[in-house]
């Protein structure tokens, strides 16, 4: 009754703060608006909202598509610290977990930035320093040479064990192998970081394991749109799902096309919202992506209004932000390379 | 043991004590979360100061009434 709210967690002040966040992201009706300009105009345009200091910072040094990307980034890195640095006890724990896998991100983008030659600053540019590493920590990373090195650092700096990834990289020589162990990684540490004795934390983590199933759908579809299916599928399989045990998924991976594995997707929990783009004549991968995305999003939204002094709402928060970010760069990119705008609409989450 | 003085006062007093007292920690415990999340919208938007101020009051209900209590005991028992 008395308890600190320091060692449970500030979940009322930072649940406080990143709802009044969320209601300044920018909704179906800007969306609609930007679809209609240019570059330079969605730059003013998103310079009036709340990526305003981020523009500032950025606009002597790179312009067009590019500040809009940068600046993006930087404001959603910021946002997504400053939501850290706010939280405390075991909410911090929650939150620095989910954020790890901006870390990850970050990894990921130095090894490949360097596997194709890239130039420290093309690789800053893609760098969101949201995670636990620091923009700092991140440089270490960059002006290493060797991909070994790189993993070797980054365990180091994380306290993670990366032997098996670097032994991974040296026996298949490619980066891939690197990039599933790393995902993996990510999400048995998140796991691993719930402690489900109360209900919100029971919440989160079914939440949790609800995006571990998404990804893997996602995975083993896009892997059945390119025509692979069966075993080599389930190298690419994330442990800790909630409904798509190892059993169920490679019954999904069988199936050899998506139009076949329609009656096996059937038992899942979010078949319904799926259903329609899954049946139809000419399956579009796209459309049945978009709509787990959206179901993602929906999910959270409905958790955070039910459970709202949990991380639940934090979480929510995040993936909003995010995939406004993603939505901004997605307008901006298609504009840029001219694009239809019912196109570009078609590949936004609303 | 001897009781001096007037016993029914100091009942009352103790009672009027606890009142307050108790319906203090009430208001307190209520405000412990409405405080640190007005803080939180405050920080976020200035604007919403009044709005966060008034949900901030409304537990201070509680202890009023417990005031009254109190002011009943003392002046009117």
């Amino acid at each position: 009754m008395f308890r600190r709210s320091g060692k449970e967690g500030n979940y009322a002040y930072t649940v406080a703060r990143v709802k009044a966040k969320k209601s300044l992201l920018l909704g179906e009706e800007d969306y609609n608006k930007m679809l209609l300009m240019s570059v330079p105009e969605i730059s003013r345009y998103i310079s009036e909202s709340s990526y305003q200091k981020e523009m500032a910072e950025y606009a002597g040094k790179v312009s067009g598509i590019d500040l809009v990307e940068r600046a993006t980034y930087a404001s959603m890195a910021k946002v997504f610290s400053s939501i850290l640095m706010a939280s405390q006890g075991e909410l911090r724990n929650l939150v620095s977990a989910y954020l790890n896998k901006w870390d990850i991100w970050n990894l990921k983008v130095i090894l490949r930035g360097k596997s194709f030659g890239l130039d420290a600053e093309s690789i800053r540019e893609d760098l969101v320093p949201a995670g636990s590493l620091s923009a700092d920590d991140l440089e270490k990373l960059i002006v290493l040479d060797s991909h070994e090195d790189i993993i070797a650092a980054f365990g180091k700096m994380e306290g993670v064990n990366v032997d098996e990834a670097i032994d991974l990289y040296k026996n298949e020589g490619n980066l891939g192998a690197v990039e599933d162990f790393l995902d993996k990684y990510h999400y048995a540490s998140l796991l691993g970081s719930v402690k489900p004795s109360s209900r919100p934390a029971k919440m989160f983590q079914d939440f949790v394991r609800m995006e571990i199933d998404v990804k893997n759908v996602k995975v083993i579809l896009k892997l059945k749109a390119e025509g692979i299916f069966g075993e080599p599928v389930m190298k690419y399989y994330i442990p800790g799902g909630k409904q798509v045990d190892v059993k169920y998924a490679t019954m999904l991976a069988n199936s050899e096309t998506i139009a076949d594995a329609a009656n096996d997707l059937s038992h899942l929990e979010f078949y319904d919202v799926i259903k329609d783009a899954v049946e139809a004549d000419n399956v579009s991968l796209r459309d049945v992506v978009t709509l787990m995305k959206r179901y993602e999003l929906a999910q959270a939204n409905k958790l955070s209004h039910m459970y709202p002094l949990s991380m639940i709402p934090v979480v929510d928060y995040m993936i909003h932000k995010e995939i406004e970010v993603k939505n901004i760069r997605t307008i901006a990119r298609g504009i840029e390379s001219g694009l239809d705008r019912e196109i570009i609409k078609g590949l936004l989450v609303i | 043991m001897v009781l001096e003085g007037d016993v029914g006062a100091g009942l009352i007093a103790i009672g009027a004590g606890l009142a307050v007292g108790l319906t203090g920690l009430g208001t307190g415990m209520a405000e412990k979360d409405i405080g640190a999340a007005a803080v939180g919208a405050i920080t976020e938007d200035l604007s919403l100061f009044g709005k966060a101020m008034i949900f901030m009051v409304l537990p201070e209900t509680i202890v009023i009434f417990g005031l009254v209590i109190a002011i009943l005991g003392i002046f009117v028992m």
